[in-house]
């Protein structure tokens, strides 16, 4: 306990130089930004800016990245509020009684509970990293070849399994990801492998090109397919601050949010989303006040909103832990530690505790940031989101590209970004789930390192993976995992929450 | 045997083509051993692996009850020739390092509308004319700068939306042009032209 407080000294004295400070900052702004416009989420912007953050201290610019991806999830919920279009994917359900509020001209609250339990959960949350991220780090530095490899594959399998749509689907997807993932140089015998002789290819696909163009060209070009129709409550924005009827309505709706979403953000696979969907059909099944669900109910707007911010927060454990991304956003993380030169891991925490102290302290200062600043600010994020698709969505683009350019200055990795492009539209076409592809690439080489490690050592006997109790029970989670969702009562409870969703 | 579900179907296709790709090109390097395991290995496991789920989603698609038309996408395939030929034009007519600034541009471009075209076969407006504009930009930036490729890239791309002004468009396209040269040349010091190159 006294070294939790000692570590915290030593995170708080990082997170509140004035230089970190700065950049944290500019993250929860920027996150915000992009939370309360529609059409560009965290995994395109923080591509966009991976390249940009190779200028940076490792600290500040990890700082900053995380506070783009809890940013978002305030920012998320104002345009859900508002307009009733989600602004973050999170923030899907807090549309469906947020903007109902904002009809009853109750928009004030209906923020203010948003922002007031979003800060509660970033507390809380922060304080739950602190707590588990050191033991678990502990028992993960004990961890050989075996075990990694199998903790892959559960992640992996629990990442299908939460994907929405076909099962089989998203497992092909992760196994496309990985194979695209092997792409370039194998570190063992050093043959170029699947570049078709193209140098730039022998270094392995960008991860920044895949992500920004499945997920930030795909996504531009989905929306532009659609037609603009926003209907925006502005002017009945005033009192900002809940009554105390809506505390009291709301408190033990933000308490169960808060918990749910802290947990299922641990989980690989979870996240944010996750989170916000899950806090809300809980909420609807146990609140006093369900029937009013979907009519304005502040607990419809509490709880997920609480659990998304928890749930996007504690996802950077498994990733500061373990090495291993739960979702897009981690897999984008891992890839900005790579640019500065850190192996993420266990040992970060021993080796560079200023980082990962200082990156949890400043979780905590981005949230107070986030909460004393957005609600004086709310009228010029509504300004922005007045500003109309075509204008936005060519800006987005000029950064974007910048962005890809700047990698190593030269047209390839627009062009492969663009490629991905029309194979991130290709697979919103075909309904196959781009997330386990993220997973899958990030993970390829790293799982096939670990698997080729663990053979090595067993002497080509691959029941090691099964006598090993750590890895046996990890397989064991991950067999159960894909039990249960193949089964086929569940299987079709899934496709109907999937629906309703 | 009807295909019922034509987005499973093309999934699968999908799926199974990258699988057996992934496969056969595997079979240039070292298999190894299992304890030694070879370049090879693992691709090939994978590849593998992802055939059969890619069979199983094309075989779901004759079977299922859930009904898709099979025409997903609107696919163009005389636009796919065109840019296939123009981009072997392009590969074999490439300038050295020599070339002039014109030569250098000409060339860029004919790559650039091969590019397209192969894009522009998938269809959709929106989706050929938005990744032709980041194709060009990405060509241009060197040789023509980056106040020049902004300002093509939010041309080019505002005429894939629904709605094109000239004033907006144009208004849009300075003021853009102005900040990335500020943020990304001045503030960030990324390397890049600001101005075509033979003004420097």
């Amino acid at each position: 306990m006294e070294s939790l407080f000692s570590n915290l000294a030593l995170g708080f004295g990082v997170a509140l130089s004035i230089q970190n400070l700065l950049y944290c900052l500019l993250g929860v702004l920027l996150g915000t930004l992009i939370g309360v416009l529609p059409g560009i989420g965290p995994v395109a912007t923080i591509a966009m800016l991976l390249p940009v953050t190779f200028t940076l201290n490792p600290t500040s610019a990890l700082i900053m990245l995380a506070g783009i991806y809890y940013g978002a999830q305030y920012g998320g919920s104002t345009t859900a509020i508002l307009v009733n279009i989600p602004g973050e994917s999170s923030s899907v359900v807090t549309c469906l009684d947020g903007y109902q509020m904002a009809r009853q001209g109750r928009a004030g609250p209906a923020l203010g509970i948003a922002a007031i339990g979003s800060f509660f959960a970033g507390c809380v949350a922060t304080v739950i990293i602190a707590l588990f991220a050191p033991p678990l780090a502990e028992v993960a530095l004990k961890f050989g070849p075996a075990e990694y490899f199998s903790l892959m594959v559960l992640g992996l399998v629990a990442a299908t399994v939460l994907a929405h749509g076909s099962l089989v689907k998203a497992i092909a997807m992760v196994l496309l990801g990985l194979l695209l993932g092997l792409v370039g140089t194998d570190v063992n015998s050093g043959v170029a492998r699947f570049s078709f002789g193209v140098s730039e290819l022998s270094d392995g696909i960008g991860f920044v090109s895949v992500a920004m163009g499945v997920f930030g060209f795909a996504e531009i070009i989905a929306n532009l397919e659609q037609k603009e129709k926003r209907e925006i409550f502005t002017k009945k924005v005033s009192n900002l601050l809940p009554s105390l009827q809506d505390f009291k309505d709301s408190w033990a709706s933000i308490l169960r949010g808060t918990a749910l979403g802290s947990f299922l953000g641990i989980l690989p696979g979870g996240g944010a989303l996750l989170a916000s969907f899950a806090a809300y059909t809980l909420e609807k099944k146990i609140s006093w006040n369900s029937a009013q669900f979907g009519k304005g109910a502040i607990q419809g707007v509490a709880a997920p909103e609480s659990a998304n911010n928890a749930g996007a927060q504690t996802s950077f454990i498994p990733l500061l832990t373990l090495g291993i991304p739960s979702n897009p956003v981690m897999a984008l993380m891992i890839g900005a530690m790579m640019i500065q030169g850190i192996a993420p891991g266990p040992q970060v925490m021993t080796e560079r505790p200023q980082l990962f102290w200082g990156m949890i302290a400043s979780m905590w200062v981005g949230n107070l940031m986030l909460v004393v600043l957005n609600l004086p600010m709310i009228g010029m994020w509504i300004k922005l989101l007045m500003v109309p698709y075509r204008i936005l969505y060519p800006s987005i683009l000029v950064f974007c590209c910048i962005g890809v350019y700047s990698i190593s200055n030269s047209p390839f990795d627009v062009m492969q970004t663009a490629a991905f492009g029309v194979v991130g539209y290709v697979f919103v076409k075909l309904e196959c789930e781009p997330a386990p592809l993220i997973l899958g690439f990030i993970l390829g080489p790293l799982m096939e390192e670990n698997l080729r490690r663990a053979m090595l050592l067993s002497r080509g006997d691959a029941l090691v993976f099964f006598q090993r109790p750590i890895s046996l029970t990890m397989l064991i989670i991950a067999g159960v995992l894909l039990a249960i969702v193949l089964a086929p009562a569940v299987r079709k409870k899934r496709e109907e929450a999937f629906v309703e969703a | 045997m009807k295909i019922t579900n034509g987005k499973d179907f093309w999934a699968g296709m999908m799926f199974v083509a990258f699988g057996l790709g992934f496969v056969w090109k595997a079979q240039d390097y070292a298999m190894g051993t299992s304890v030694r395991m070879g370049p090879a290995y693992f691709p090939t496991v994978l590849g593998g692996l992802l055939a059969v789920l890619g069979a199983a989603v094309l075989f779901r698609a004759f079977v299922t009850k859930i009904e898709n038309p099979l025409h997903v996408f609107p696919f163009k395939i005389w636009r796919l020739v065109a840019g296939l030929a123009l981009g072997a034009v392009a590969y074999y007519t490439q300038p050295g390092n020599a070339a002039g600034i014109l030569l250098d541009t000409g060339h860029a471009l004919i790559a650039g509308l091969a590019v397209g075209l192969m894009f522009a076969a998938f269809g959709e407006r929106s989706l050929w004319v938005i990744l032709f504009s980041v194709v060009i930009f990405g060509y241009v930036l060197k040789p023509l700068g980056l106040v020049a490729a902004t300002v093509l890239l939010v041309f080019v791309s505002a005429w894939g939306g629904h709605e094109f002004k000239w004033k907006e468009v144009t208004i849009l396209s300075v003021s853009l042009a102005i900040f990335a040269v500020l943020a990304f040349v001045k503030g960030l010091g990324l390397p890049m032209n600001v101005w075509p190159g033979i003004w420097e």
